[in-house]
């Protein structure tokens, strides 16, 4: 459930933009096909960040 | 007979007092924000009212209080480190408050306030408008680090960024969609599976298996009350983790 929904959310965030984009810019249909294979990347992104198959970043420890 | 089954019908909103219109938009006090009181009131019931005595030695009300205060004030420490006490007041108050709205959809015939994907999604954009105002009034525009991973080679680095502005921009969505979904699919499944057992018995010699979906709705009744609480936490937890974006950017 949590990664489906990230990956969900992803690609909804980049055709919600795109299509804003669309709509105010008129770049119809430009705006929504690029944000949306954005959107796309960016739901495996999340995906892989939350599953933890991304490397941390090495300043990651912070000082608690 | 044919047994009437729903399972969207719980979900109606039902005004209780109408202050007029607006356009075409009715402006009313629904069940809805009937609930939200309730909860208030629940949570200003187990917290204030609990703890009015501060006995050393706690009573029952009082040590629940204070193993809820504990538990997300380790969780908001682990998640989001150093400097974030202060925003224990947020993270605790929006916990209690989708839990308790969690647990109020439970009880039968309840509103579940939660499965409305405006009421989590409007939680979800008060995490993330604290993110940006504290990132923003705490950093300036280094906040704008946070979309800048580091160990990134180069060329790759506008790719990167650009996900990751979508990423920061899905947040909301995912914390809203995530609970909401959740609630929403529990009590769309606790009423279908439910509703089989009427129907089963209706349907003459079927009726013999009805016992099968009745075990089933309890079973689901008890994943349901699991689902409720964790989602809470995993809520909790998520606003928390944004919050350590605002606290310390530049990951």
């Amino acid at each position: 459930m949590r990664l489906s929904t990230e990956f969900i959310a992803g690609v909804l965030a980049g055709g919600i933009l795109g299509w804003m984009f669309d709509r105010y810019l008129g770049t119809k249909p430009w705006g929504l096909i690029v944000l949306l294979m954005l959107g796309f990347a960016t739901g495996v992104y999340n995906v892989m960040r939350v599953s933890g198959s991304l490397p941390k970043a090495p300043t990651k420890d912070r000082d608690r | 007979m044919a047994v009437k089954m729903d399972p969207i019908h719980q979900f109606e909103l039902k005004p209780l007092v109408s202050f007029g219109h607006i356009g075409n938009q009715e402006i009313a006090f629904t069940q809805s924000a009937l609930y939200m009181f309730a909860a208030v009131g629940i949570i200003a019931l187990i917290t204030v009212v609990a703890t009015a005595r501060r006995s050393v030695v706690p009573g029952r009300m009082q040590s629940m209080a204070e193993l809820f205060y504990e538990f997300i004030g380790s969780t908001l420490r682990q998640s989001a480190g150093h400097g974030s006490e202060r925003f224990m007041p947020l993270i605790f108050s929006l916990f209690m408050f989708v839990l308790v709205l969690n647990m109020l959809g439970m009880i039968p015939y309840a509103f579940a306030v939660t499965s409305h994907i405006i009421v989590t999604f409007a939680l979800a954009l008060l995490v993330i408008g604290t993110v940006i105002v504290y990132g923003f009034m705490a950093h300036g525009t280094k906040f704008l680090k946070v979309f800048v991973p580091s160990g990134v080679p180069g060329w790759l680095m506008p790719m990167i960024v650009a996900i990751e502005i979508v990423s920061f921009i899905s947040r909301p969505i995912s914390l809203a969609v995530r609970l909401f979904a959740n609630v929403l699919a529990g009590h769309i499944a606790l009423k279908i599976f439910a509703g089989f057992v009427p129907a089963l018995l209706a349907a003459g010699a079927w009726g013999a298996i009805s016992p099968l979906p009745l075990a089933l709705s309890v079973a689901v009744t008890a994943l349901e009350f699991l689902v409720a609480g964790l989602q809470a936490y995993v809520f909790a937890t998520l606003a928390s983790i944004y919050l350590s974006d605002a606290l310390h950017p530049g990951h």
